[in-house]
């Protein structure tokens, strides 16, 4: 059952999800790229290899997932912005509010404000998400 | 004193030429692939992302498993690639699931350059795309931008990096 419905007043806070991320997350066999291996990443100008952006994004989509159900998977939009680089051992929350209702021709959908911070409470994604609810 | 190491914008590697900032054209269009989504892809996608539900691994309300709206990331990637010899990493993602992806479901997904603009002396790509079922339907449309190189547009082009932006078409 999803977590929000037409009841839900602006203000709510979405259930926070986190991750410990390790180098491993991110190997795709031999593969040497800035996601797994410390000279591919210093050749692009990165100090240290980096997460896949959508591995980490999918923080929110799990969030967005347990909050929408239904209206995530047809009706979710999502605007995310990657501010800052994850590197493949940070700590990731991610987090979120409901700001608006807006009632359409599809029914009620939510508005958040939505975003991941790293262990040193960094935002390094932010964005805006909706979905449909009932 | 230590010597710092000049900073360098990648030139190429095991795939040829990084494509330049001049070469995008905005407006050019990206091709089409068809895509079907299998039960495997759904199963590594939920591993990656380390979320699992009902809908995603055993049955949903369309009639059988969707995929999680996420599995859509990869297809227009590649499309990108397909034109476009780009590292460089993720800035920008619009998404919007208009329709459930479901697997054996044939999508026909195409693509377009947006827009391009510099930045923080950065030079950035703005790519969308849309994919669309056997009915006609929309499933789902996307607008990403990436950031062409991490390292400033005023550093010069030199050396070989062991990483590319075209990988094999999989999940």
């Amino acid at each position: 059952m999803a977590l929000l419905t037409a009841d839900t007043p602006v203000g709510h806070e979405l259930p926070q999800i986190a991750r410990q991320f390790r180098l491993a997350h991110f190997r795709k066999g031999a593969e040497k790229t800035i996601h797994t291996d410390y000279e591919a990443a210093r050749r692009e100008g990165l100090p240290a290899p980096v997460a896949v952006g959508p591995q980490v994004a999918a923080l929110i989509f799990q969030q967005l997932r347990l909050c929408f159900e239904r209206g995530w998977i047809e009706g979710g939009r999502c605007d995310l912005t990657f501010r800052r680089p994850v590197f493949v051992t940070d700590f990731c929350a991610a987090q979120g509010r409901v700001t608006r209702r807006e009632d359409t021709a599809d029914g009620v959908r939510l508005h958040c404000e939505v975003w991941v911070e790293n262990q040193k409470g960094d935002k390094v994604i932010v964005g805006n998400a909706s979905g449909l609810v009932s | 004193m230590t010597m710092s190491e000049p900073r360098t914008r990648i030139a190429e590697d095991e795939h040829g030429r990084r494509a330049g900032f001049d070469e995008i054209e905005v407006g050019r269009s990206l091709g089409t692939l068809e895509w079907t989504v299998t039960e495997e892809m759904i199963d590594q996608q939920c591993e990656m992302d380390m979320d699992y539900h009902y809908w995603y691994s055993v049955a949903s309300p369309w009639g059988g498993r969707v995929a999680p709206p996420q599995l859509s990331y990869r297809p227009p990637r590649w499309l990108i690639s397909r034109t476009y010899n780009v590292r460089g990493l993720f800035y920008k993602w619009e998404m919007e699931n208009v329709r459930a992806i479901r697997p054996g479901v044939k999508l026909v997904i195409s693509g377009t350059i947006a827009d391009k603009y510099v930045k923080n002396d950065r030079e950035f790509v703005v790519y969308q795309a849309e994919a669309h079922d056997p009915q006609g339907d929309l499933v789902f449309r996307t607008r990403r931008t990436h950031v062409l190189d991490v390292v400033e547009r005023s550093a010069p082009r030199a050396g070989r990096g062991l990483d590319s932006g075209v990988k094999p078409e999989k999940i």
